[in-house]
This record gives C-alpha cells, sequence and structure tokens, in this order.
C-alpha cells in the first residue's frame, strides 16, 4: 500500500534520511499508513506549505487538502519552480 | 533624426532608406510586419517567388532602457502555412536597429543568378558583398568568420544550409551577444523567404547611432520603473525565480507531470525518462561542465531565461535549449540523453532549422520507419541529409507535414502545416484552440493558455474544460500588443498578475511616441493585428476550416489521462466569430 511521491528541485535537499543517487527528481515509495491528504504527506517530509509551488495528483494540479490513496502519484515543485504569483488556479481539493 | 525604412530590392541590388509614413508612427514589432505585408504583398504570391516580402522590425520601445525589450520580428508570407507569418526572435541586432532609427528592413525582389549576398547596414548606406564563400558552410563556422571579418561589435542575421535549399522549416538566425548563432526568428520557413531572394546575410554596425528618440522621458523613465518592479518581485520572472533558475525547460517536469508533454510523435503524454533532459538537470550539467545560467539573450533582460549548454570542460558553445527544442528533439523523438539533444541543437542552429519544425518533422520521420524512436545518433545522421543537400535532406527541411506525406505517416501533428508545439492539446484544451485558431499556424506564443491552465497566471482555467474561446482570443489579443512593443513575450507572467507592472508597459510607450495610450487602449491595439492577419489569410484562401486540429487528435486517446481534443468546431469558430 504504498504512494510515489515525485520530489523536483531544491525540494530534494530536504529529505534527509532517505537513500538517494542524487538523480532528479526524488522518488519516493511512501507507505500509505497515517496518510489522508495531501498535507499529511508533507507533514511526514517535513516540508512546509510554503515551500512548495506547484502540486500535481494523478496529473491533476491539486492542493493540500486534495485526499491520495494507495496507487496514487504525487508530484511536489518546489518554491523556485513556480510559475504562478497567486493561488489563482482552482485546485483539486476534496474538501 | 527620425525613423526610417531601409527598403532593399534585390532585382537590382539597391538599397535605399525611406521616410518612415507618418500613420505608422504606433507600429513596430508584428503591428508593423504585419501591416506592411497585408499592405505590400499579395496574398495569392508564390512565398519563395519576387513578389513575396520579408519584413525585418525591432519592437516600439527596442532599443531603449525598458528592461526585457530586446525582441524584434520578422514577417512574410509563409512558405510553411501558406499564410501570414511573424517570427519572434531576442537578440542585440535588433537593438542595434532601433538605435539606428531604423523600424523596419523591407526585403522585395529577387536576385536572377544564382549568387548569395551580404548586405552591410551602417547609419548612411547599405552596401551588398558577395556571401558565396559561405554556401554550404555550417552557422557556427561562419558567425566566427563573420565576426572576424566585420569586427565584434555588428549585429549579424543570416540563413544556412536548410534555406539555400528553400526548406519551410528554415528560419532566420541571429547572434546571441556572445555571437552566437543560436537566437532564432525560426517558424514558419522566413529562413527560405530570405534564401530565395538570395540575401544571405545583413551585418549591422551602428557605429554613431543616435539611439532610440523618446519623446517623453519622464513617462517612460517612471514607466520602466514600474516594469522592473514587477518583473523582479514576480515568481515566474524575478532573479532565482523559475525561469531565471532553470530556464524554460523547468517545464519539461511540470508538464510531464500534468500528463500533457507529448511523447513519439503525440503518441502519449507522460514518460518518466523526461525526467532525465528536465531544467533541472539540465541547470547541474551546465554547472558542472562551466557553460553560463542564467544568461540574457540581449542586453538589458531582467529574466535571463537562457543560458550556454556546452560538452564537458565549456567546450563547443551550442547556445540555449530552449524547452520546446529540448521537448521537439528530445521526448517527441524518443530521445531522453541531453547529450543527444544538444547535438541534434547544434546542428538545427548550424544548419538554420526551426528547432520545433525539425523536432516535428523527426517525430514523423521516426514514425515512417526513417529511424527508431529513441535513437538520437541516428537522428542525426538524418540532419546530415540536410546538410549534403540530399533528395532526402530536401524532404526533410520541408517539414512536418511535407515529411509525413512523403512517409506516408497520417498522424501528422500540424496545423496550417505548421508543426504543433510541446503541449498535447488533448490534455491541456486552451492551448488546443489557440494552435487551431491563431493566424500563425500551430504556435504556442500566439496565446499561452498554459500560463493559465497549468501555472496560474492572470486567471483561472482548468485544462480539461472545452470553454476555451475567451481565454486563447483574450490571450492572442495581448500577445499581438506584446508582440508589437519589443518588450519578450514573458514579461506577460508578471503584467498579467500585476497591474502597475501593465500601466509601467503602457507608460513607456507613451514615453517613447509621446502619446496618452490607456491599459484600456491595449486590446483594441492587438485585436487590430489580429484582424490585419486574419484578412491577409482570408485573401490568401482561408476558411473555418483551416482553424482545425488534425484528426487523431480527436479519435485517438492521450495517456495517462485517457482523454481526445473534445472543444467543439462552434467553440472553435466563436474565438474570432460574431
Amino acid at each position: 500500500m504504498t504512494i510515489l511521491v515525485k520530489i523536483f528541485g531544491d525540494l530534494r535537499k530536504k529529505i534527509k534520511d532517505v537513500e538517494s543517487d542524487g538523480a532528479l527528481p526524488l522518488n519516493l515509495h511512501m507507505n500509505t499508513e497515517n496518510i489522508e491528504y495531501i498535507k499529511d504527506i508533507l507533514q511526514k517530509l517535513s516540508i512546509e506549505e510554503n515551500e512548495t509551488s506547484h502540486i500535481f495528483v494523478n496529473g491533476v494540479y491539486a492542493g493540500f487538502n486534495k485526499k491520495v490513496k494507495d496507487g496514487d502519484r504525487v508530484g511536489f515543485f518546489s518554491k523556485n519552480q513556480a510559475l504562478l504569483y497567486k493561488w489563482y488556479f482552482k485546485r483539486e481539493e476534496d474538501d | 533624426m527620425p525613423k526610417r525604412i531601409l527598403r532593399v530590392n534585390m532585382n537590382n541590388l539597391e538599397a535605399k532608406f525611406e521616410d518612415f509614413p507618418a500613420d505608422f508612427a504606433a507600429l513596430g514589432g508584428r503591428a508593423l510586419t504585419s501591416t506592411i505585408v497585408e499592405k505590400e504583398v499579395d496574398p495569392l504570391c508564390h512565398p519563395l517567388g519576387a513578389n513575396n516580402k520579408l519584413v525585418i522590425a525591432p519592437g516600439l520601445v527596442t532599443g531603449t532602457l525598458a528592461p526585457s525589450s530586446g525582441r524584434l520580428s520578422v514577417g512574410c508570407k509563409s512558405p510553411l502555412t501558406g499564410g501570414i507569418k511573424e517570427a519572434n526572435a531576442g537578440t542585440p541586432f535588433s537593438q542595434q536597429l532601433a538605435k539606428m532609427r531604423i523600424a523596419a528592413i523591407i526585403l522585395e525582389g529577387k536576385h536572377k543568378g544564382s549568387e548569395y549576398y551580404t548586405l552591410k547596414v551602417t547609419m548612411d548606406k547599405a552596401e551588398f558583398t558577395s556571401a558565396d564563400k559561405w554556401v554550404g558552410k555550417g552557422l557556427y563556422d561562419t558567425y566566427q568568420s563573420l565576426f572576424k571579418e566585420y569586427g565584434d561589435k555588428v549585429g549579424i542575421c543570416g540563413v544556412g544550409i536548410a534555406a539555400e535549399l528553400l526548406g519551410a522549416s528554415s528560419g532566420i538566425c541571429f547572434n546571441d551577444p556572445e555571437g552566437l548563432p543560436s537566437r532564432y526568428a525560426g517558424r514558419g520557413g522566413v529562413g527560405a523567404v530570405m534564401a530565395s531572394k538570395g540575401l544571405k546575410f545583413i551585418v549591422v554596425d551602428d557605429t554613431g547611432a543616435p539611439g532610440v528618440e523618446i519623446l517623453n522621458e519622464e513617462a517612460f523613465k517612471e514607466g520602466a520603473q514600474k516594469l522592473r518592479k514587477a518583473l523582479t518581485t514576480h515568481d515566474v520572472t524575478k532573479p532565482g525565480g523559475a525561469l531565471n533558475s532553470y530556464g524554460t525547460s523547468v517545464l519539461v517536469n511540470i508538464i510531464n507531470e500534468a500528463g500533457g508533454l507529448p511523447q513519439r510523435n503525440f503518441s502519449a503524454g507522460q514518460d518518466d525518462r523526461s525526467e532525465k533532459v528536465s531544467g533541472e538537470v539540465k541547470a547541474e550539467i551546465i554547472k558542472e561542465r562551466g557553460g553560463k545560467r542564467p544568461h540574457a539573450c540581449n542586453p538589458g533582460c531582467i529574466i535571463q531565461c537562457s543560458e550556454v549548454w556546452c560538452k564537458p570542460g565549456g567546450k563547443d558553445p551550442v547556445g540555449v535549449l530552449e524547452y520546446e527544442s529540448v521537448w521537439a528533439l528530445g521526448p517527441n523523438c524518443g530521445i531522453y540523453d541531453l547529450d543527444d539533444v544538444g547535438e541534434l541543437n547544434r546542428a538545427c542552429n548550424d544548419l538554420g532549422l526551426d528547432t520545433i519544425e525539425a523536432g516535428g518533422m523527426m517525430g514523423v520521420a521516426m514514425e515512417g520507419g526513417l529511424a527508431n524512436f529513441g535513437d538520437g545518433k541516428k537522428a542525426l545522421k538524418l540532419l546530415d541529409e540536410v546538410k549534403n543537400k540530399t533528395p532526402l535532406g530536401r524532404i526533410l527541411a520541408n517539414g512536418t507535414a511535407f515529411t509525413a506525406q512523403a512517409m506516408g505517416v497520417t498522424r501528422v501533428p500540424v496545423v496550417k502545416g505548421q508543426s504543433l508545439p510541446a503541449y498535447d492539446p488533448r490534455a491541456i484544451k486552451g492551448i488546443g484552440v489557440t494552435y487551431a485558431t491563431t493566424p500563425q499556424g500551430a504556435d504556442h506564443t500566439a496565446g499561452y493558455a498554459i500560463a493559465t491552465e497549468i501555472m496560474g497566471v492572470g486567471g483561472t482555467a482548468d485544462p480539461m474544460d472545452t470553454s476555451k474561446a475567451d481565454l486563447s482570443r483574450n490571450l492572442q489579443v495581448a500577445t499581438a500588443a506584446i508582440d508589437a512593443t519589443g518588450y519578450c513575450l514573458f514579461i506577460a507572467f508578471a503584467v498579467l498578475d500585476i497591474p502597475e507592472g501593465l500601466e509601467g508597459v503602457v507608460d513607456t510607450l507613451n514615453g517613447v511616441l509621446g502619446a496618452n495610450l490607456t491599459v484600456a487602449d491595449v486590446p483594441g491595439y492587438g485585436q487590430s493585428i489580429i484582424d490585419v492577419e486574419r484578412k491577409f489569410n482570408k485573401a490568401a484562401g482561408f476558411t473555418e476550416k483551416d482553424d482545425r486540429l488534425p484528426e487523431f487528435f480527436l479519435k485517438e486517446k492521450l495517456a495517462p489521462h485517457n482523454t481526445v481534443f473534445d472543444v467543439t468546431d462552434e467553440e472553435l469558430d466563436r474565438v474570432w466569430g460574431p
């Protein structure tokens, strides 16, 4: 029961306790235990919400309250990969 | 000294300065090239014949201290689309022309012999010399020699071997600040139009140039300041921001995650091998190898999204590998090796090929069996066919549609004959509406719906929503206006989000023109440019049937979203309809 989490750009530097070959992006297969929302993944990885820019869940632009489940693919982009100024975009969230 | 037009008659090798018409005073860049083409070119002429004209025009504020304003437009009837064309480039050449108060160079007629010429332009004269010694030579070596011959302060534009073949995918190459032949007005076969007339190079020497006349210094300074502030604070355009850190290739991973990065001739929208050619990987390699990142494509650019890609040890600098080029010559061909992509980009620059059209061509060539997807070395050999001017090379140099027809390929990703850029319209519908309806043929820059659909700049839109006529029209109109100013299109990221930035753009225009324009005048100005272009295309025989995507985008589902392009014909016609 895992979620594929892809960590892009400088966010990789935030992930300390995971073995990495330095390849970009960092791909993590995270156990879904205690993970219900995007924000739960960020919390587990000690990444602040304001350190991210784009978030995708299965190819759909998503927000912090988007629900995730086994088999999902999640992509987190770092702040300096932001191609937006304000949070204009309608993010897919579950609540 | 007032602005001037340099009219170059290739029939008799005569070049003369003319007065700039008073009723053209508010026209620059794309507004000027499209107006002159519409007024002076028969829409039914053969694009490679004596009756087509090529117009090169810097933007209205180009050559001033306004930030990120070093763009120019190249216009003509396109041999690729059969319609009007505006191709755009950022280069010091544009600033030199503007400082010399040359509002446009109009190239007309056709030299009867087989010789090629160089036109050297100085403040008070323009002279022809033979360019025959450069025929059949690559542009990297040639530009080095030209700078040696004419001095390192000149600006150069020219065409390569692909244009000598009159290939409809040949661009016009401008030098970057380091003298590399890497800044292209690439699209639509503008290189073939220049070569068809017998002109190989234009060299400009701006010694003694008076600079751009600014009629209201105060308005100009205030506007430049507002725009500078917007560009330096917006997350997309600021120093250390996305474009500055990673270049346009920051989009590789973003569009791949969005499921809209076309793979292997538009047969899938996502492939994780694309991560190997991403902006992040490229930025790290450039740093390791001693290339340059960030880099300005013209002096005075704040955004500095450009770069210089090179081999290990800083050898063989190529210039910038743009997102569109990396995609076209990479994932679109199943190639996921940056060194292969770099060498293919170098070959395109050397031959004078538009990288988007060349990548689209290579995708259909691979589908047609000329090479396997993923075989970068074979792709390079195919470009050698162009270099060697073989019959196959002549086919390939004519672009995606022509190659597909020659190879019996039916999945042909073109609109109005021009190859689609790096966003699959089945996953991102708004850009598909722009591809279909812009007068230019498939062109992402014509109305960059990606900014709204994926990046959240200047409004909101769901990429899967099919009501996109208004979004695409508004962006196309705004883009046309920006293309007239000489500002880089990337200022749109900041000025669509920060109202003072847009005010700054208008203030700088008022400063240069001594006018009293307001932000409310911008849409009407942009629309007038589109109207001129559509008038030309209508007279050239275009109808609403040309404002459509190829059949396979409507029938073939794209993974991972498994969607087709389902925007209705009525919605497409609503872009310019009543």
